[in-house]
This record gives C-alpha cells, sequence and structure tokens, in this order.
C-alpha cells in the first residue's frame, strides 16, 4: 500500500471517528418561517447578526426559572447550550448566551471569579503565541480596546489563588455566540459582559458544565 | 352538500390538522445543540443529591454527562470527588434516584 493511500485510510478513520462528535455538538436555532430546527454555523450566524444587528432570541439577556441550591450572585455555564447563569433570589436566573471552546479546547470545573478588569489587556498564553502568527504580535501584550479580543470586561476564573488562564470575557465578535468557537474562554457580546462584571462579586462561585470536555478545573 | 356546509367542514379539518402540529417553543427555547444534555439546574440538583449520597463536600461534585431518556426525565452522570454516580431526575427537578457506578 503507498504511504498517500494509507494516510488516505487514516483520514478516512478519523473522518468516521470525530464525524459523529462533530454533528453532536451542532447548535440549531428554530426558524418560525419553516417551523423547523435549522443547523447554525459560523456563517449563517454571521448572516443573521448582519440582517438583524442582534442574536437569535435564545441567545439575548433575559431572566429565566432557575431550580438551584447555588446561592444568588454563582455563575452557571452551561457550555453545551451555550449559556450562562448568574443565579437571582426566588428561584430565577439571568441567562446569557456564550460562545465556548471549540473541539479539544471545552473544559469543565469548579472555579471562582479571582480578579476583574474593565477593557482589560489581552496577553495571549505561550501556547497560543506559539500556534497563531496573529497572537504572537502580541506577546507582550494588547492595550484594551474596542478592538481587543477580550472585549468591554473580563472576570478572570482562578482555582484557589491559581489563574485558570480562562476568562469569561466581551468579544469583537458578537455573531460568535452559540457557537464552539473559542480556546477555551467563555466569551460574552459586550453589552452582557458589561451587565454581568456590574453585578458579579469577585470570589464568586462559577461551576463550568461541559459534556465531553478535555480538561477538568478545581475538582 | 350546501356551499356553508363546505365552508364548515373545511375549517373543522383545518382545525383538527392544526391540532396535528407541534407547538413551537417559547422564544427563549429557540435554540439548541443536538447534544441533548439535561438542563442545567437539574444537573446541579443531581449533583446536590450525589454530594448527600456520596457524604463529600458539594463544591467536589461535578456532572460530567447527561442526557434526556424520555419526555419526563434525565440521566445525569457525577464525579463526587473521584467516586462516580448516576443520577435520574425528573423534569419538576425532582431526584428519583442516586446509584453509584461501579
Amino acid at each position: 500500500m503507498t504511504r498517500a493511500r494509507k494516510l488516505g485510510l487514516v483520514m478516512l478513520a478519523a473522518g468516521v471517528c470525530l464525524g459523529p462528535l462533530v454533528a453532536l455538538a451542532q447548535t440549531q436555532i428554530y426558524d418560525a418561517k419553516t417551523k423547523k430546527w435549522v443547523n447554525y454555523d459560523k456563517k449563517k450566524a454571521r448572516q443573521y447578526f448582519a440582517r438583524n444587528n442582534q442574536l437569535p432570541e435564545a441567545f439575548r439577556r433575559q431572566v429565566v426559572p432557575f431550580r438551584t441550591a447555588e446561592k444568588p450572585g454563582t455563575i452557571i455555564i452551561d457550555g453545551n447550550q451555550h449559556f450562562l447563569y448568574l443565579v437571582q433570589p426566588g428561584g430565577q436566573a439571568i441567562r446569557y448566551g456564550i460562545g465556548v471552546g471549540r473541539e479539544g479546547f471545552g473544559w469543565a470545573g469548579i472555579v471562582r471569579v479571582g480578579r476583574t478588569a474593565e477593557w482589560p489587556t489581552w496577553t495571549p498564553p505561550p501556547e497560543m503565541v506559539a500556534r497563531d502568527p496573529n497572537a504572537a504580535k502580541w506577546a507582550a501584550g494588547m492595550p484594551g480596546g474596542p478592538d481587543n479580543p477580550l472585549g468591554a470586561r473580563a472576570l478572570y476564573l482562578y482555582e484557589g489563588d491559581q489563574d485558570t488562564i480562562y476568562r469569561i470575557h466581551g468579544t469583537v465578535e458578537p455573531w460568535t455566540i452559540g457557537l464552539d468557537v473559542s480556546s477555551g474562554c467563555i466569551r460574552m457580546n459586550n453589552d452582557d459582559v458589561t451587565d454581568l462584571h456590574s453585578r458579579v462579586e469577585v470570589g464568586a462561585k462559577v461551576i463550568v458544565l461541559m459534556q465531553g470536555a478535555a480538561l477538568y478545573k478545581g475538582v | 352538500m350546501g356551499s356553508r356546509n363546505l365552508f364548515v367542514a373545511a375549517g373543522v379539518g383545518l382545525a383538527i390538522l392544526g391540532g396535528c402540529q407541534s407547538a413551537p417553543p417559547k422564544p427563549e427555547e429557540m435554540a439548541r445543540t443536538s447534544l441533548q444534555t439535561a438542563p442545567a439546574d437539574l444537573q446541579l440538583i443531581c449533583a446536590n443529591a450525589a454530594a448527600g449520597t456520596a457524604k463529600v463536600d458539594s463544591t467536589k461534585v461535578l456532572p460530567t454527562s447527561s442526557r434526556q431518556l424520555d419526555a419526563m426525565s434525565y440521566s445525569v452522570d457525577l464525579d463526587a470527588g473521584g467516586q462516580k454516580f448516576n443520577c435520574i431526575v425528573d423534569n419538576n427537578g425532582s431526584v428519583r434516584s442516586v446509584q453509584p457506578v461501579a
């Protein structure tokens, strides 16, 4: 068997094995016109945002019923369904749409908000600098501002007193909310992360739920 | 049959057909992933129940996967400080069982 053919078979096997996993994580939105669930990928998300200048209704900030023993002020992230909940009194939560880590970058755990920042400086981690030339030019830090990928606010997630390198932050790509797109950070649109930042205290518990997580923190 | 009766019959037929269609989801429920995990609050209700069963601090119990069993209930897998548990919870938030997994 030639080397090229062997490589082709390996890639085919990988495609067969990975295909169902990728399909399982597909975001869908309900199309009220056709009354059908339709796949919602990066291209469709960008088109939707360009047409409507806002996200699909499910990913917009709203108060929802939420039964939990966790105290108000706790953040609960449902990475699979792309929602962040901020627990409120009276069996309710404020729900925000989020973007999460793409395949292989998802994580789960129980951490806390270690610190927060307004218009934060973005310093890409060494592993991102190594693999991404766009990140490499900001290895020493990109100042905060409207072009900064961390957006308007950042909540730095800590495991004990240790920075996990993961953050909840804003974005310059608001159409990516609802998708698996990041390197593990939780992204929100800038209005939402500003609202969350105004309500959250340093030290708040953060529970991250993510089926198929590549990594666990704090448990 | 007169035209009036025909009109009534057509109306009844349409009403029956309409009744057969599933209702659209509420606006806040118009997004999902094909990975049909349990709602986050139900997963955490299970985590709380497993903490009691395992006698482990609830800050060490994390749901690791979940799936819908039927229209009324979900199964949630949990890690409680290294011990594995399975929990069945219904849509109302009532925990039906918490069992250690060998």
